[in-house]
């Protein structure tokens, strides 16, 4: 990927001069777009009201809102999802259309008006995103994320917890708790993740801790330390990286608890903790189930319902799981009995393809952006029908257009 | 060889019988009479054989004249309009037209042809017939066997009342065999089904005669089959089938001292009341309360969402369901 | 025979992946439809278009419609051909998959672009990745080929002009040939799409190749004749 951005650019370079230069035979400059310029130009504006909202804010969001994008200021969007949080092909996208723009979507909108009616002060609502392949759950947890993000609360996000269960970084056995498996690597990434998302508010808040937290004979956290600090030391030593996040994650229930902070718990592949069997092997060979994780415990733990003041969104996927447990989307089926039990009772929000209304704009968008530049009258027909409205479809078929 | 002496005795015969004649006619003939004689046995004597290989055509015998009466005119041209049917085709019996007073067609022919007559039809023939069959015959043979009859039980005429009053049903086959022994292994063999819903259960016996019966059981159509084929006769097989379905009736009211430890896992439905889904919404909702005061229990519809949820199956209708229970019991206000 | 040549010549600007229903298309010679059968107009607009055309052939028989010929915006014929050549093994689904991967690339790299000179013209770039494909190819199209003769016991290297079919073909082949000389580590699709704005521009090394050959061809001219005498 690297070796072809060299490419791009010494491409764009290339061409660059290219333009300046005297006009070549064969050159693409005058490929019919320029004649129609100009009045091109004046569609694009008079479109913008039609696809877009000037609210930023995810606060400001209603019905009347639905099915048009808002722009996440840049320093925003590298603050809560520079660890990640939106997916891989929208993160190209974003580069390419050289903005963050999310649709307002029902889904999102709902939980939006749940998190602002919702009683703090009773314990954690678990919300559960599930819905087919490509329909978005991610991005309507990012678009909520970010709602958080702005609205001082405390985020706690795994940006996609297969990860964990599927590649992680580097293994090790834990050494407080015998049987164990650790993730170092993962953990730290977490920790710095944690602290990219949250340093202004934790800055503001001061929160300390509660307890004394011994991590060896020399190094220890003592009670009423900052809780960055006790970040801080689980970043630079990673070898107690899970042990510091179940440390600060069962002081930030306790903080909440106490009404001191808010905390937005947001999982992405929630179903991943619950799933039989890991890619990890364990000493004796075999492989290890993700409760004998390490960092599988904090996030159960914190997806409990005994605290307040926050909430909880999690997504179920069908891709957190693996070959022969993915026949249906259903929360149940792929949280199984186990994380059922652990969730019960939640709220389920389901996440659909889109309608007729959304994807008019999408296709507005895309054509606003120059990503669709070939115009034919039965276009957005051809597309609908190909792409049965699924957004990931839709992006993938437009993308070689 | 043996053609060749035979040959020679038979000649050597011939001139003895020659001799005798001779001496005889020596006494009117003279010397050429008996010149003559001799000349003439010789060429009789030297005729040539001739080899027929072509048998030789005899008188060919005329042959006799088969004598046929004329064919007498169908017999169901003479048969009267109200003769007894039944006498005239007692039995079953292959189609033959002259006995059938029917203008009958039977057979495919071209368009517009009629088809062929009753006559020399193989095609009649061929199919198999109930003339012997028709309502009065029926009629008349129940009327003979009326006499060895008992009248229908009251209380049965319908199926419904049947099955009601009789609800085993026992299945043998009988079979004919073509071996020196009569009895067919199979003729043993006793089904006896029944439908679940005749017999009285409790929650618990009932669970517990399925878990006895096992496969016997099918659940769609709730029916209760029991095979038993391991005695050699069928009256042993039959009192084996419904002994085991008197023992395994009356064993599943029986609660052994084990069945108390029956887990979660052994659970053959999902009961709201045994699992955490009742603790953790009890713990939600008596969030902060203290602990001398009353509990509040989630509500009945929620109980039976999730009841719902997992005992049908995930769909959307279900899941929506739940949603909605859910919201309601943490008073969570519904969006539009 | 310079007659054909330049006949040749002309035909080239129409060319003959124009469309089925000019009737330019080349047919089989073992086709299963007698010559009178009429090729299959499956493109709705220019169904539109020839409507007293269509009723001429009313009482025509017509071939049936290929599979592959669709009348969607993701079918094009260049395309359908570029496609062709880069399967490998029959397995055309990747060969589709390397194709639309090499289409986003070179999109991405063309709105790059036009963010960048955004404030002078940036409309004059081209972003339609399917035009830019053409034109890579319509530029690296050979007008004159060598072709090796022997006339008096010498072979000499006589610049023989292309058929307009053969032309295309040498173009999707040497655009490709350049994508596939590379690393082990770079997709086909990028270096394809490298290929393809380079070639689109008139630059890079099919465009160089092109001219060498036409080079040759011109330095060879003095055995021109040597093809009919």
């Amino acid at each position: 990927m690297k070796m072809f951005r060299k490419h791009v650019g010494s491409i764009s370079r290339i061409s660059t001069q290219l333009q300046r230069g005297p006009p070549t035979v064969g050159s693409i400059a005058g490929l019919s777009t320029e004649a129609e310029a100009a009045p091109k130009q004046e569609r694009v504006d008079e479109k913008i009201t039609e696809f877009r909202t000037a609210i930023t804010n995810p606060g400001g969001h209603s019905p009347l809102q639905i099915a048009k994008f808002y722009t996440i200021p840049a320093e925003e969007k590298k603050r809560i999802f520079g660890g990640g949080g939106l997916p891989k092909q929208y993160e190209l996208q974003i580069k390419t259309f050289t903005e963050a723009c999310l649709m307002v979507r029902s889904p999102a909108l709902e939980l939006l008006q749940y998190i602002k009616q919702a009683d703090l002060s009773k314990p954690v609502v678990r919300y559960v995103l599930y819905g087919e392949n490509g329909v978005g759950k991610s991005l309507t947890m990012a678009h909520v994320l970010h709602y958080g993000a702005l609205h001082d609360f405390l985020l706690v996000h795994v940006p996609w917890a297969p990860n964990w269960m599927k590649r992680p970084k580097e293994t090790a056995n834990a050494t407080g708790q015998e049987g164990f498996i650790d993730l170092p690597f993962d953990a730290a990434a977490w920790l710095v993740h944690f602290k990219t998302q949250n340093a202004q508010l934790l800055q503001k808040l001061q929160l300390k801790t509660s307890k004394d937290y011994v991590w060896s004979k020399r190094e220890s956290t003592p009670t009423g330390s900052l809780l960055t600090e006790l970040v801080e030391h689980g970043i630079a030593r990673i070898k107690y990286a899970s042990e510091t996040i179940a440390a600060v994650i069962s002081e930030l229930k306790q903080l909440s608890t106490a009404g001191q902070c808010k905390v937005m718990v947001a999982i992405d592949g929630f179903n991943a903790f619950f799933h039989p069997e890991t890619r990890i092997f364990s000493d004796n060979k075999q492989r290890v189930t993700p409760d004998r994780i390490t960092l599988t415990q904090p996030f159960l733990n914190i997806t409990n319902y005994d605290w307040t003041n926050g909430v909880c969104i999690l997504s179920v996927d069908k891709i957190a799981m693996t070959e022969g447990y993915m026949e249906s989307y259903m929360p149940r089926y792929l949280l199984g009995k186990d994380g059922f039990e652990h969730l019960d009772p939640f709220v389920p929000v389901h996440v659909d393809n889109y309608t007729d209304k959304e994807f008019t704009n999408y296709i507005s968008y895309y054509v606003d952006r120059f990503w669709i530049t070939k115009t034919a009258p039965d276009l957005e027909d051809q597309l609908k029908f190909m792409s049965n409205k699924n957004p990931y479809t839709l992006m993938q078929l437009v993308r070689g257009l | 060889m043996s053609a060749n002496l035979t040959r020679w005795l038979e000649r050597s015969l011939h001139n003895c019988h020659a001799t005798q004649s001779r001496t005889a006619l020596r006494l009117f003939s003279g010397q050429q009479q008996q010149q003559q004689q001799q000349q003439q046995e010789v060429e009789e004597d030297e005729e040539f054989r001739v080899l027929n290989l072509r048998a030789v055509k005899k008188q060919v015998a005329a042959r006799r004249e088969i004598k046929r009466d004329p064919v007498p005119p169908p017999r169901s041209n003479r048969m009267a309009v109200d003769q007894d049917w039944t006498a005239a085709w007692p039995g079953p019996r292959s189609f033959h037209p002259a006995s059938v007073p029917l203008p009958l067609r039977q057979g495919y022919t071209e368009r517009g042809a009629a088809a062929p007559s009753k006559f020399a039809n193989a095609e009649l023939m061929k199919i198999p017939n109930f003339l012997h069959l028709t309502p009065p015959a029926i009629r008349q043979q129940c009327e003979a066997i009326k006499q060895f009859c008992t009248p229908w039980p009251k209380g049965l005429e319908t199926e419904e009342k049947c099955k009601h009053h009789f609800p085993v049903e026992v299945v043998t086959t009988d079979f004919c065999h073509s071996l020196p022994t009569i009895r067919n292994p199979e003729a043993r063999r006793v089904t006896v089904s029944l439908k679940l819903s005749e017999l009285k259960f409790d929650a618990h016996a009932k669970d517990k005669f399925l878990r006895l019966v096992g496969e016997r059981y099918n659940q769609e159509t709730d029916v209760l089959t029991i095979v038993a084929d391991r005695c050699p006769m069928r009256k042993q097989n039959y009192d084996y089938a419904l002994y085991l379905l008197t023992a395994c009736y009356h064993e599943s009211f029986i609660t052994e001292p084990w069945e108390e430890t029956k887990s979660e896992a052994d659970m053959e439905v999902y009961h709201f009341e045994r699992n955490k889904a009742k603790l953790s919404a009890e713990a939600i909702l008596n969030w902060n309360e203290a602990a001398g005061e009353t509990k509040v229990a989630p509500s009945q519809g929620y109980a039976k969402s999730v009841e719902q949820l997992i005992n049908e199956g995930e769909n959307e209708y279900n899941i929506a369901k739940y949603k909605k229970e859910v919201l309601k019991m943490l008073n969570i206000p519904v969006a539009n | 025979m310079l007659k054909r040549a330049l006949i040749y010549g002309k035909f080239r600007t129409n060319g003959i992946y124009g469309s089925f229903e000019n009737g330019t298309r080349w047919s089989r010679l073992m086709s299963m439809y007698p010559p009178h059968y009429a090729e299959p107009i499956f493109k709705k607009d220019s169904q539109n278009m020839e409507k007293y055309e269509l009723a001429k052939l009313s009482h025509v028989p017509i071939k049936a419609a290929l599979n592959s010929s669709s009348d969607t915006i993701f079918n094009a014929e260049l395309k359908q051909k570029m496609l062709a050549y880069i399967v490998k093994c029959g397995n055309s689904r990747l060969a589709r998959e390397l194709l639309t991967k090499t289409f986003e690339q070179i999109k991405r790299a063309q709105i790059e672009r036009k963010h960048l000179v955004k404030q002078d013209n940036g409309h004059a770039i081209c972003i339609d990745a399917e035009k830019l494909l053409i034109q890579a190819i319509e530029n690296s199209r050979p007008l004159l080929q060598l072709s090796s003769i022997k006339r008096g016991g010498v072979k000499y290297q006589v610049p023989v002009p292309l058929t307009s079919k053969k032309s295309y073909f040498y173009a999707m082949k040497w655009i490709l040939d350049a994508a596939k000389e590379k690393d082990r580590k770079i997709s086909l699709s990028s270096k394809l799409a490298w290929e393809i704005l380079d070639a689109a521009h008139g630059q890079g090394r099919v465009i160089k190749k092109k001219n060498d050959l036409h080079r040759l061809c011109e330095n060879n001219r003095a055995y021109a004749h040597y093809r009919w005498s």
